[in-house]
């Protein structure tokens, strides 16, 4: 299950006025057209306003000024190397800009960066903005789609993918459109999940090459996952990896009848890539139903799993499952971070990811071998502890009709929000919350239009407690643990910077910087909005920005 | 065109209420603008709505006060809410708009109950008089009276149209995209915008030069100007965002990329072919969605 939204903020008769034209004198000299010779001669230099992403771009780690894709390079890391803004001067940050998009529903983007222009989208709506002012340079109006239920039905968007000089985006109702990145004009519009009208999308895509890979929300309402790729020129369908098996294929056996038609296993998250390797990197959601695990029996393959993918025909690598025949909506699709680092004396090739279901994982990204678990909340019932493959020992908890309870709690020991990986300090932060439910459970059958828990939370539940988490690899324990505090359970993810700065949004709608090694905050500034995304950092004309989407709004900051 | 900044601020004058809306109106919609002025200058009677007598004024008030700062003056859609005179809503029953109104809807516009009942079926009223005088206009796609097939020809051949303008997912980029442009306008109107563009010229359309503070000249359209910044794009797609305090100097052409000796080049056969063919693919759901089929379909092995 993705995250409620928040209060749903109306917008109101708001008046913006746009594009004032002063000193526009009609009937003004003559002479109009552009002279090849000028733009010659501002071509030249810098590529500040040029949008042509190639695959070194995206290749590129880590980030620097622009920051290309969701998770700003391929590993996940969120880690940029812009190094302008340090722990010495960062209490001296003030905000640049704000940027107030047409709103549905609070904002989840990460804003994606390329030569000075920004792309957010909000709800199917897409705009490009001057990512030195927050000016509108192109907004590309969709309206909400009627209809959806439950996640979809919210509206919720991450986010572009940008490749030469296209943008690509999902649609809540699982279009895949590709629009210019240099007017926002729609170029090709895929609707890619059909068949049953509780799909729907909220993810960013991901360009893995010349393709478009995209997956699916709807996990909690029987829909049946997949992740797709698109030819990225002509949006035709290369491949298609089904998280749930079909009759006759391995994992069936958990699926009787055509329940593997409604069996869940979503994947409304990006993954990551590793072109080394030539493995993408992609994790599921829960089964489906979700608390009635009576009509699933076995694992459930692949829900709650981690998928390693080629990337040129979907055949799957490799699976790693996290949660085996979950019953507590334990969704696997927590950013799998690409880490090369020494483990135990032995250099490695690893993921490294914090699970909704509690434990932090590292695994050897080359097979899919467990090599380390701990689990990062104190009540933790749901399992007894990992087994030497990584597989949950069971403590037995099944929901009812009365209610069983679990910790953590449907929302996770940890969510979509991102983590970040410092690759010179060795540092994995991350959110982390403590909470437990009750849950309950009774038969439910699958009916379009409608969600498919088989029932769902004892309201009334236990207020829990937010920390940001710095887990250091060298030690294999935690440097430090940060409570938060606050009004209300942030969604806001971490990045980090090359300087040892964490970013991220707390608990009472502040955007903070904070001292990577101690976690001592250096500068926070109240957004006043429930931040439920991840930040940023970019930079244009030799100025780094942090950028946070908070409740209905975009946020620049930057040294004065 | 000169005579449109006095009449909106003499509007704004006589309803000082009405000011801020009319600053609106003159950025955002200056070309279509000139109803509104009328409207406002002239208390609010529509042309079209004098038969509506006082309901029609009623509404015309209304919509300017709650309805036009989402939807725009023209109700042709705005920053925030999107067009209201749509086939979509052409479809829909007094009682379903009535309601929408009344209630706000799941995307985001907010309940407008607390201004009455009266005054919502006259703003329903209002709408329905714009909608007779706007999206009837356009012709059906079998009564266009030119040859769309040639019309398309030369939309993607002699006469360029493509070179700046996307249609249906093929073209450029630097000026308007024209999928669905032909949808709520009538041909005269089209083929007065192709013969003689840049009256008035669209917001973000003007091209302008500017030298910056080390001697570089740039040629492009003003995507957006303030007091501090100014976006330019050139015709090679390349944003160009200068802060003014590093620009010396400023000028604008007052017109746009559009070349304004179509009536000259074309014919009026081929004038009427492309206006006929803008009208037809503007009726076509193309470039969106397509159906490709799935590479894996679900029953089938991985």
């Amino acid at each position: 299950m993705q995250p409620a939204s928040g209060a749903r903020r109306a917008v109101t008769a708001v008046c913006l006025v746009l594009a004032m034209r002063a000193g526009i004198a009609f009937g003004q000299a003559e002479k109009t057209r552009t002279h090849p010779a000028d733009q010659r001669a501002t071509s030249s230099g810098d590529r500040n306003g040029s949008i042509d992403v190639q695959q070194d771009d995206l290749l590129k780690k880590p980030v620097a000024e622009d920051w290309p894709s969701y998770n700003g390079d391929y590993t996940g890391a969120r880690y940029t190397s812009l190094a302008q803004i340090t722990p010495r001067n960062a209490g001296r940050m003030t905000a640049q800009w704000v940027f107030h998009p047409r709103v549905v529903s609070p904002l989840e983007v990460t804003p994606v960066v390329v030569a000075g222009v920004m792309f957010v989208t909000s709800a199917n709506d897409a705009y490009a903005l001057d990512a030195r002012t927050g000016d509108v340079l192109w907004h590309h109006v969709r309206a909400v789609s009627e209809g959806l239920i439950d996640d979809p039905g919210q509206h919720h968007n991450r986010g572009v993918a940008i490749l030469g000089t296209r943008v690509y985006m999902e649609t809540d109702n699982a279009h895949l459109l590709c629009l210019d990145a240099r007017s926002g004009h729609l170029i090709w519009d895929v609707p890619y999940a059909t068949g049953n009208r509780n799909y729907g999308a909220t993810s960013a895509p991901l360009i893995v090459k010349d393709k478009v890979l995209v997956g699916t929300a709807g996990g909690d309402d029987g829909v049946r996952g997949f992740v797709a790729a698109f030819d990225a020129e002509t949006g035709e369908e290369k491949w298609r990896f089904w998280t749930i098996p079909g009759p006759g294929e391995k994992g069936n056996e958990s699926w009787p009848g055509d329940s593997y038609l409604h069996g869940g296993g979503a994947t409304w998250m990006p993954g990551t890539y590793d072109p080394e390797l030539n493995t993408v990197y992609w994790g599921t959601g829960n089964p489906a139903p979700d608390y009635d695990g009576s009509i699933r029996p076995g694992d459930d393959l692949y829900t709650s799993c981690l998928l390693a993918l080629d990337p040129d025909t979907g055949a799957l690598k490799w699976y790693f499952q996290f949660s085996p025949h979950n019953l507590f909506d334990y969704d696997a699709v927590q950013t799998p971070v690409i880490v090369n680092a020494t483990l135990k004396g032995k250099s490695r090739k690893l993921i490294v990811t914090a699970n909704r279901n509690g434990f932090l994982y590292i695994l050897d990204r080359t097979n899919g071998k467990f090599l380390f678990g701990k689990s990062f909340i104190e009540n933790q019932n749901w399992a007894k502890g990992l087994d030497a493959n990584g597989r949950p020992i069971s403590a037995g908890l099944v929901p009812d009709e009365k209610g069983v309870r679990v910790c953590p709690s449907d929302g996770g020991a940890t969510n979509w929000y991102s983590p970040s990986y410092n690759s010179a300090t060795h540092m994995f932060y991350f959110r982390s919350f403590e909470a437990c439910a009750v849950v309950q459970s009774q038969p439910e059958t699958f009916a379009e239009g409608q969600a498919y828990y088989a029932t769902g939370i004892q309201t009334g539940g236990e207020p829990g407690k937010g920390y940001i988490n710095a887990f250091d690899l060298d030690t294999l324990d935690f440097a430090w643990r940060d409570p938060q505090f606050g009004r209300n359970k942030g969604w806001g993810g971490v990045m980090s910077t090359a300087t040892g700065l964490v970013a991220f949004g707390d608990d009472g709608e502040n955007f903070v910087i904070a001292d990577g090694r101690t976690g001592k905050p250096l500068w926070h500034f109240h957004v006043g909005q429930l931040i439920q995304a991840s930040p940023m950092s970019y930079s244009v004309e030799a100025k780094q920005y942090f950028a946070i989407a908070a409740g209905s709004t975009v946020f620049s900051f930057a040294l004065p | 065109m000169a005579a449109f900044p006095p009449l909106a601020a003499t509007a704004a004058r006589r309803l000082p209420g009405l000011r801020k809306i009319c600053t609106q109106v003159w950025s955002l919609r200056t070309w279509d603008f000139l109803p509104l002025a009328t409207l406002l200058v002239f208390g609010f009677v529509v042309p079209d709505a004098s038969a509506q007598g006082n309901a029609g004024a009623q509404g015309a008030q209304r919509f300017m006060e709650y309805c036009a700062g989402c939807h725009g003056a023209d109700a042709k859609g705005g920053d925030k809410g999107p067009a209201l005179l749509s086939a979509a809503n052409a479809n829909r029953s007094d009682s379903d708009l009535f309601r929408i109104v009344h209630d706000g809807t799941k995307a985001g516009m907010p309940s407008f109950a607390q201004i009455g009942d009266e005054n919502i079926r006259a703003v329903l009223q209002f709408l329905k008089v714009l909608e007779d005088s706007t999206v009837s206009k356009s012709p059906s796609a079998e009564a266009v009276t030119g040859d769309v097939d040639a019309g398309r020809a030369l939309y993607f051949g002699k006469a360029q149209c493509s070179q700046c303008h996307l249609m249906q997912g093929e073209g450029g980029f630097i000026a308007r995209g024209l999928t669905k442009y032909g949808r709520n306008r009538a041909p005269d109107q089209i083929l007065k915008a192709i013969t003689t563009p840049d009256t008035p010229l669209a917001p973000s359309s003007e091209v302008v030069t500017v030298v910056t503070g080390t001697g570089q000249r740039l040629t492009g359209v003003l995507r957006n100007e303030d007091n501090f910044n100014l976006d330019l794009q050139s015709e090679d797609g390349r944003y160009h965002l200068l802060a003014r305090s590093n620009v010396t100097d400023v000028h604008h052409t007052g017109h746009s990329l559009m070349p304004r000796d179509y009536g000259a080049r074309l014919s009026p056969q081929e004038l009427n072919d492309i206006v006929s063919f803008l009208i037809v693919a503007s009726k076509n759901p193309r470039p969106g969605p397509v159906e490709h089929p799935v590479a894996n379909d679900q029953n089938a092995t991985r």
